[in-house]
């Protein structure tokens, strides 16, 4: 790789990092130009960028609203990759169907989960809140997914999340279902049945990444 | 309920002949933890003090108290509420409230809201079984009560200390546990695991209804559960009448941060209602995920959505109680888990209090126990010491949360006791001392001789047993410390938990008939919901 190549995709990378939407954007736009693969724009500067983001976070040298910032930076550019990486017949590294399941209306840490995955190099396809079993059904028929990621923030909604992996699983899914949020832990995961359980917005993203066969550790 | 009577000085021979007993079995007894009385006893380290005005903390002086008011009522008519209930929203449109070409966003006019403030009560009596369990809000003598955490899914034994999920028996240890804890007034239902999930609330009603004597929480989960909610309540009343005048239970009412109302709350305050069964209006915002960031605008907003349910609560159903519940939360910028005793939270309940009371003049309902820990450890005990003191001094009435860990997501009944110790103590500073000869000894000042001391004075023998009386704090020097085997804080608070099991194990308090027709109700809801 050029060492002009190096030095621009550091840009798109830093911008990231700095939270600037508008310039990630324009960085990656004008990395097209310069004829770079959509995939390497994505590989070796956004997603490696998200990659950093869930380290920092990981840490605690990151907070929250940072790392939603950052994801937003990341999502500008990959809105401008995005046509193009249809055209060239590019695949996502997977895709995950989430929701906030049913009779459940809380939406931020989903909304974050799905923002990150995007960022990681997944297709996500958000079904919303108040997601009942049957609608998680259907989109598992329709979009195939790799992986299912189901939320709850309240407790007296978890047996939504019990009752969602039930149908799934009794009607022969057998992708990975990974479940999240406030009352959920390991333990609870096991039990419904689900593959994984993840505490935060990057641990989700590793999950997926794993279970889609792109974990980069 | 009546605080327990202060035994009087005494110096003679009561309980000589126990003591020679004890004196001849000199070796066990010497090592024998003998665990305290149950719940620590308010003796107010002030006897002399009388119950004129609470001392208080403020953030918020006059001007800034007139400010919020006026921001939180506007707030309503500028911005105001979803609710997605739509003959709610008939109602309210009917009350002068605009609303919107979507049918869900209602703008309430601020007449409306000063006319629904008015007509709240200023005082409510959470009733119990008898009266002798009654809880009146405000207390008579200028503090607060406390109550049970609500929610929790999961349990630390007392006796082993390990975490597991709750079960519908802990229910009945929760319900003889609290019920003995003095400074508990009412009691709530947690989230119990192994009956069907989706009537885990009816389940863990029934079953706290049936053995408990003091007034219970309900937190319905469905809003088809609400009626099968309150019909355990008629039964456990007696009927509808006995609990119309009587309200055995009342209800949380949750906004849906931000700013909207779903369906089953609305439906909880609607048939509420019809029993006069008083309401905790409650508001849960998330600093920086559901409100601002900024704390004061977070108390803002909380205090705007219970003004909104005042509202609900007067159109829906005029003259029912309600209890404003601010309960503030910050979200952990560093997690993204939400806090319940950060610093931020704290300060939030603290404001969110006063501006409720001193605004409003609502009776008010905050956490005034609990930690964001998953374990009774020292961090638990310091963050609910600092809850409690800052709430108690910030004027609430209410002081939620005994029990809970991990954000009110965990119940243990050891910490349940020392949080009622914690309370005891909160309590008695609340008691402003009066300033006159007896508690300046004026005359001993007087006479004092020179090398002189108190001890032996007769101001000294009427005041001497006035100190507050812990039953789990440890007071001990090191030596009898180690001597009775290093029994701290955890220890006697297992000790105390173990105690009141034994004194007052868990007991149905509602006839054989009514217990079995409550079973039916239980299992009618099961037929319907659970399927």
């Amino acid at each position: 790789m050029s060492e002009d190549l190096e030095a621009r995709l550091d840009a798109i990378y830093g911008a990231v990092l700095a939270y600037e939407a508008g310039n990630t954007a324009e960085l990656v736009r004008r990395e097209t130009e310069h004829g770079t693969s959509c995939q390497q724009i994505l590989s070796d500067a956004l997603i490696a960028a998200m990659d950093e983001v869930g380290d920092q976070f990981a840490s605690g040298r990151l907070f929250v609203p940072e790392m939603l910032m950052a994801a937003k930076a990341m999502k500008a550019g990959l809105e401008v990759l995005r046509p193009l990486l249809s055209a060239s017949d590019a695949k996502p590294a997977g895709t995950v169907v989430i929701g906030t399941v049913h009779k459940d209306l809380h939406d931020i840490g989903k909304n974050l989960v799905g923002m990150m995955m995007e960022g990681g190099g997944l297709k996500v396809v958000d079904l919303g809140v108040d997601v009942p079993p049957d609608r998680f059904l259907a989109a598992a028929r329709e979009h195939h997914p790799d992986v299912i990621g189901l939320s709850a923030l309240l407790t007296t909604t978890l047996p939504s999340m019990r009752k969602t992996v039930e149908i799934l699983r009794g009607v022969g899914y057998n992708g990975r279902i990974m479940v999240g949020g406030a009352p959920v832990n390991q333990a609870f995961a096991q039990a419904i049945g689900a593959d994984g359980f993840a505490a935060d917005a990057p641990g989700a993203v590793k999950l997926a990444r794993q279970f889609v066969g792109a974990a980069d550790g | 309920m009546p605080e327990p009577p202060r035994e009087p000085p005494r110096a003679e021979g009561a309980g000589r002949r126990q003591r020679l007993a004890r004196r001849d079995g000199a070796t066990a007894a010497a090592v024998e933890h003998t665990p305290p009385p149950p719940g620590a006893r308010l003796a107010p380290g002030m006897d002399f003090a009388a119950p004129v005005r609470r001392p208080g903390f403020t953030y918020l002086d006059d001007e800034r108290i007139a400010e919020l008011r006026r921001r939180a009522v506007t707030l309503l008519e500028r911005h105001g509420v979803a609710v997605n209930h739509p003959a709610a929203v008939a109602k309210l449109r009917a009350a002068s409230c605009p609303v919107d070409a979507d049918g869900r966003r209602v703008r309430i006019p601020g007449a409306v809201t000063e006319e629904a403030v008015r007509a709240a009560p200023r005082a409510v009596t959470l009733c119990g079984k008898d009266e002798r369990h009654d809880v009146r809000l405000p207390r008579a003598d200028g503090t607060f009560w406390m109550r049970t955490g609500t929610g929790a899914h999961g349990y630390i034994e007392p006796d082993t200390g390990k975490y597991r999920k709750l079960v519908l028996e802990d229910v009945r240890t929760i319900a003889a546990l609290a019920g003995a804890l003095p400074e508990v007034g009412f009691i709530a239902h947690p989230f119990v695991n192994d009956v069907p999930e989706a009537t885990a609330d009816v389940h863990g009603l029934g079953t706290l209804l049936a053995h408990s004597m003091k007034h219970n929480w309900i937190q319905p989960y469905g809003t088809e559960n609400i009626g099968y909610l309150l019909r355990l309540a008629v039964l456990a009343a007696g009927g509808e009448a006995q609990l119309r005048a009587r309200p055995i239970v009342s209800c949380i009412v949750c906004s849906f941060t931000p700013l909207e109302f779903k369906a089953m709350d609305v439906e909880a305050v609607i048939q509420c209602a019809r029993y006069g069964v008083p309401i905790h209006a409650c508001s849960l915002p998330t600093a920086g995920g559901t409100a601002p960031v900024t704390m004061p605008g977070t108390v803002l907003m909380a205090v705007a959505e219970i003004l909104a349910m005042t509202v609900l609560a007067h159109v829906l159903g005029p003259g029912t109680p309600v209890i404003a519940t601010p309960l503030i939360f910050c979200l952990d910028m560093r997690s993204g888990r939400s806090l319940q005793s950060s610093v931020e939270a704290l300060a939030g309940a603290s404001m969110a209090a006063q501006l409720m009371k001193r605004g409003f003049g609502l009776p008010t309902h905050t956490y005034g126990a609990g930690s964001d820990t998953p374990d009774t450890d020292g961090q638990s005990q310091a963050e609910r010491a600092l809850i409690a003191f800052l709430v108690a001094l910030s004027g609430a009435d209410v002081l939620g949360g005994v029990g809970q860990l991990e954000c009110a997501t965990v119940f243990s009944p050891v910490q349940a006791a020392i949080d009622n110790e914690i309370g005891a103590m909160a309590r008695s500073y609340l008691r402003t001392p009066a300033i006159d000869e007896d508690s300046l000894a004026w005359d001993d000042l007087l006479a004092l001789d020179a090398g002189g001391n108190f001890l032996a004075t007769e101001h000294t023998l009427r005041h001497c047993r006035a100190g507050f009386a812990p039953a789990v704090f440890t007071r001990q020097a090191r030596d009898a410390y180690e001597a009775a085997g290093k029994r701290d804080l955890l220890a006697k608070a297992r000790d105390t938990v173990d105690a009141i099991l034994r004194e007052h194990p868990p007991r149905p308090v509602v006839d054989a008939e009514a217990q079995a027709e409550m079973r039916r109700v239980i299992a009618a809801a099961d037929a319907k919901i659970a399927q």
